[in-house]
């Protein structure tokens, strides 16, 4: 039975498995892409349990491995799609941006080929990565693993996060992706690479499951990852299974910084990716009147047109319309109260070809702790505060990422020192500044190793 | 044992009487003052319509109104029909799951029994599970039917029944109340008393539920015995997805034949799975017919839907035991045709399911 759809099927221990329990895939407009192959519990159970038996490669095996898939992974046709053809068809799916998707697979890309490096950066500077070396005869920390099989929870709203889980198979560990059923293709081309440049099929798999199956690949794993929401967080805080939260990202002027300076990166801030990672800024505080710079900020966030998400010059994401009408109404009805800039009467611009863009929103708060500060939505929504070094570090917590404009040395070194903001950036440097080696919410290598003595003859 | 029955009633297990002349017979056994159940003749008088007279096909059953819930409080005894005399021969009360309210109660009487289980064990042959062999039934003892039943059956068949306790109303409260852990915790509980038996006993056939044949599968000791002993795995209670069985039979129990029932209590037995079906055919129950019968409808209208689309499965059992027309199952099922060339009355059904609940809730907040 052929619909003439792409078909994407789970990538199991023992090869490609093809299941009768299918769900389609569509892109913004609702239009099927693909088919995607569910599969059962048993399938998953099954699954783990070869994992667990698997051997890693040896690490410079993993590590040449890696630096291949990068090559074919962005070079070649994989599973029928050119890398052209792949990234049109994340963009028509996820919705994000072309030149967004093409950026996420060339860090992707980066990720793999720098491998070792990066995986390396986590380690102690006690410890080494190999208890063969000499520095165990006088007794040495080792670096090693806390397990052996990782699980992931992908999320789809970007493609970008598919690099993180590349670091733990780079140590070694067997890893498992569940793909979001929004936008499997990333894993499905990412893992199918891996398998091409070397890795074995029971050394990394693809999972697609419904929601029955979808813990079970979480219980057949020593550790695991996922993407979600507060609740999320809540749920596997101080688990085995290492959350990846709301992002809430901000940024903060001091008086003495003039805003007017670096209006292009706040604007980026908000805008890069179009909005929809958890590195973009959620929240501007500002000493002094947040009107001008929100006014400012809407006069530039309104210039930047509506296209669908596979053209080159797409900038804004897009949604399906049923769903960017939901989003609407949402913030709506959270921005109530407060001043809208931009984005006051509605924010949803539907697309001739299907599909709806999410515009931009700009809202002015009274004061820093106002609850929409935290209302973090997938597309370029800010809320724009007054803030006071009276009100302190309060309104600055919880952030995945904080740019500082300020010359207070003291308040940088509070901001440092609050556990509930993961990156710091001071100055110049827009909220979703990343790079391969930097950490994005702590290393991965943190939660995936632990250290052990080793003292030899 | 004083009887007004008319023959038809009585006939061989693999008889096919006219379900027309059938059912009519049975309106007579069970409406008639001499042999009708208490339970019957006290409600007779309330129906808008005469049983004796107005009831000639399975069609006509739908005029009932659904008496099923009613057997939550009625006694039990004035079920049983009359025109069994003053000792009846009672193989027991049991009751339904009771995941709906209270549970609902029906009288097993020897005769229905006998017919059911030579029924059953015809199927059983039909898809090559073995006579002569020990089983090993995981399922619930009372107050549920299926664990009696099939301990009757096994004897019938030459072997002997071992049997592990289940509870499933502790497990759907457990589930209910999100306490998924000792819901678990009660499962493994189960496979390692299912383990004890699975390493001394000589067991061809094992019963049990989907998710406990999984746990099962993935405990590397005795999924080996179950390879090594079992020839025919049973499995009842909830269903499996076709991925899942191809899975089963290709790689986790190659050489296990799988087989399976769709039972209720309110039908007093099961359907049986079609002999023969591929990987890629939906599971297909054929009930007994006449006893049992089914058909398929849409919740909103009443109408039975077309063979291939989904709704509720409305369930009669006729029998001399017992008549419970019309009820109504929680449960949707895809109408099927009857196998080709087999004279049954009403539908088969396929993909049971509870009613499907979509998970499409649209997340807001956030960016994943």
């Amino acid at each position: 039975m052929s619909t003439g759809l792409m078909e994407l099927d789970a990538l199991g221990p023992r090869g490609t498995f093809r299941s009768r329990n299918r769900t389609v895939v569509t892109d913004v407009a609702g239009t099927p892409v693909a088919e995607l192959g569910l599969v059962p519990k048993l399938f998953v159970s099954r699954a783990m349990t070869a994992l667990h038996r698997a051997e890693s490669l040896p690490a410079a095996e993993r590590y040449a491995a890696l630096a291949r898939a990068a090559r074919i992974f962005t070079g070649e046709v994989v599973a029928g799609l050119s890398f052209d053809a792949y990234e049109h068809t994340v963009s028509r799916v996820s919705g994000v941006p072309r030149s967004v998707v093409r950026a996420a697979t060339a860090a992707i890309a980066e990720a793999a080929e720098r491998a070792e490096y990066c995986a390396r950066q986590p380690r102690p500077a006690g410890a080494v990565g190999d208890w063969r070396d000499p520095a165990t005869r006088q007794g040495s920390a080792v670096w090693t693993r806390r397990g052996n099989v990782f699980a992931v929870h992908a999320a789809g709203n970007h493609p970008g996060p598919h690099s993180l889980w590349l670091e733990a198979l780079a140590l070694g560990y067997r890893v498992a992706v569940r793909p979001s059923r929004r936008e499997p293709f990333t894993p499905h081309r990412l893992i199918s690479a891996l398998r091409l440049a070397g890795f074995g099929d029971d050394q990394v798999v693809l999972l697609p499951t419904d929601h029955d199956a979808a813990d079970e690949i979480l219980r057949g794993a020593d550790l695991g990852l996922v993407y979600g929401g507060d609740d999320v967080v809540r749920k596997y805080a101080g688990s085995d299974v290492l959350p990846q939260g709301p992002g809430r990202s901000k940024i903060l002027l001091t008086a003495g910084t003039d805003w007017r300076d670096h209006l292009d990166t706040i604007v980026d801030s908000v805008s890069h990716q179009g909005g929809v990672a958890c590195i973009n800024a959620t929240t501007v505080l500002v000493e002094g009147d947040p009107a001008p710079l929100a006014a400012a900020m809407a006069k530039r966030l309104d210039g930047i047109p509506s296209l669908p998400p596979e053209d080159e010059k797409a900038v804004l994401a897009v949604q399906p319309v049923d769903s960017a009408r939901a989003v609407e109404r949402y913030l709506l009805a959270q921005a109530k109260g407060t001043v809208a800039h931009l984005g006051g009467d509605g924010v949803v611009e539907e697309l001739p070809g299907g599909g709806a863009v999410l515009r931009p929103a700009v809202h002015e708060l009274d004061r820093p702790d106002a609850p929409q500060a935290g209302v973090e939505l997938p597309f370029p929504c800010v809320w724009v505060a007054p803030w006071t070094p009276a009100d302190g570090i309060g309104p600055l917590r919880n952030s995945l990422v904080l740019t500082a404009f300020t010359d207070d040395e003291k308040l940088v070194d509070a901001l440092l020192d609050e556990p509930t903001i993961s990156n710091v950036h001071l100055g110049d440097h827009p909220t979703y500044w990343m790079r391969p080696g930097v950490p994005h919410d702590g290393y991965l290598g943190e939660f995936l190793m632990r250290t052990k003595t080793v003292i030899r003859d | 044992m004083p009887t007004a029955a008319d023959s038809v009633l009585d006939l061989p297990f693999d008889a096919e009487p006219d379900p027309e002349e059938y059912l009519r017979a049975a309106m007579r056994w069970h409406f008639s003052p001499e042999t009708g159940s208490p339970f019957w003749l006290e409600r007779a008088g309330s129906l808008d319509f005469d049983p004796l007279t107005d009831i000639r096909t399975y069609q006509d059953l739908t005029r009932f109104p659904n008496f099923a819930s009613q057997l939550r409080d009625v006694p039990a005894g004035d079920l049983i029909p009359r025109g069994y005399g003053d000792r009846p021969d009672v193989v027991g009360v049991y009751e339904s799951g009771g995941t709906t309210g209270a549970p609902k109660r029906i009288v097993l009487l020897r005769d229905w029994l006998d017919r059911l289980i030579a029924w059953s064990s015809a199927q059983l042959d039909a898809h090559g599970v073995p006579r002569g062999v020990n089983w090993l039934v995981v399922a619930p003892s009372g107050p549920h039917m299926v664990g009696d039943v099939i301990k009757h059956q096994t004897a019938y068949r030459g072997g002997l029944a071992f049997t592990v306790d289940l509870d499933p109303r502790w497990v759907k409260k457990l589930i209910a109340e999100g306490k998924g852990a000792e819901a678990g915790a009660y499962a493994e509980h189960i496979v390692d008393q299912v383990a004890y038996v699975l390493r001394t006993q000589d067991i061809g056939v094992l019963m049990c539920t989907p998710p406990v044949l999984e746990r099962l599968a993935h405990r590397d000791d005795l999924a080996k015995l179950i390879e090594q002993k079992v020839r025919a795995i049973n499995w009842v209670g909830t269903q499996m997805d076709a991925d899942t069985r191809y899975l089963y039979r290709t790689e986790v129990f190659p050489d296990a034949k799988l087989y399976s029932g769709y039972g209720s209590t309110m039908i007093l037995g099961n359907a049986s799975e079609r002999p023969g079906l591929t990987d890629d055919e939906p599971c297909v129950y054929d009930p007994y017919s006449p006893y049992m019968t089914f058909s398929v409808i849409d919740p909103q209208t009443g109408r039975t839907v077309e063979y291939g689309e989904r709704g509720q499965v409305v369930m009669h059992h006729v029998s001399k035991s017992l008549f419970i027309p019309n009820n109504l199952e929680r449960d949707h099922a895809t109408r099927c045709r009857p196998a080709p060339g087999r004279a049954q009355t009403g539908d088969s059904v396929a993909d049971i399911a509870p009613v499907k609940e979509f998970d499409d809730e649209t997340v807001i907040e956030g960016v994943y």
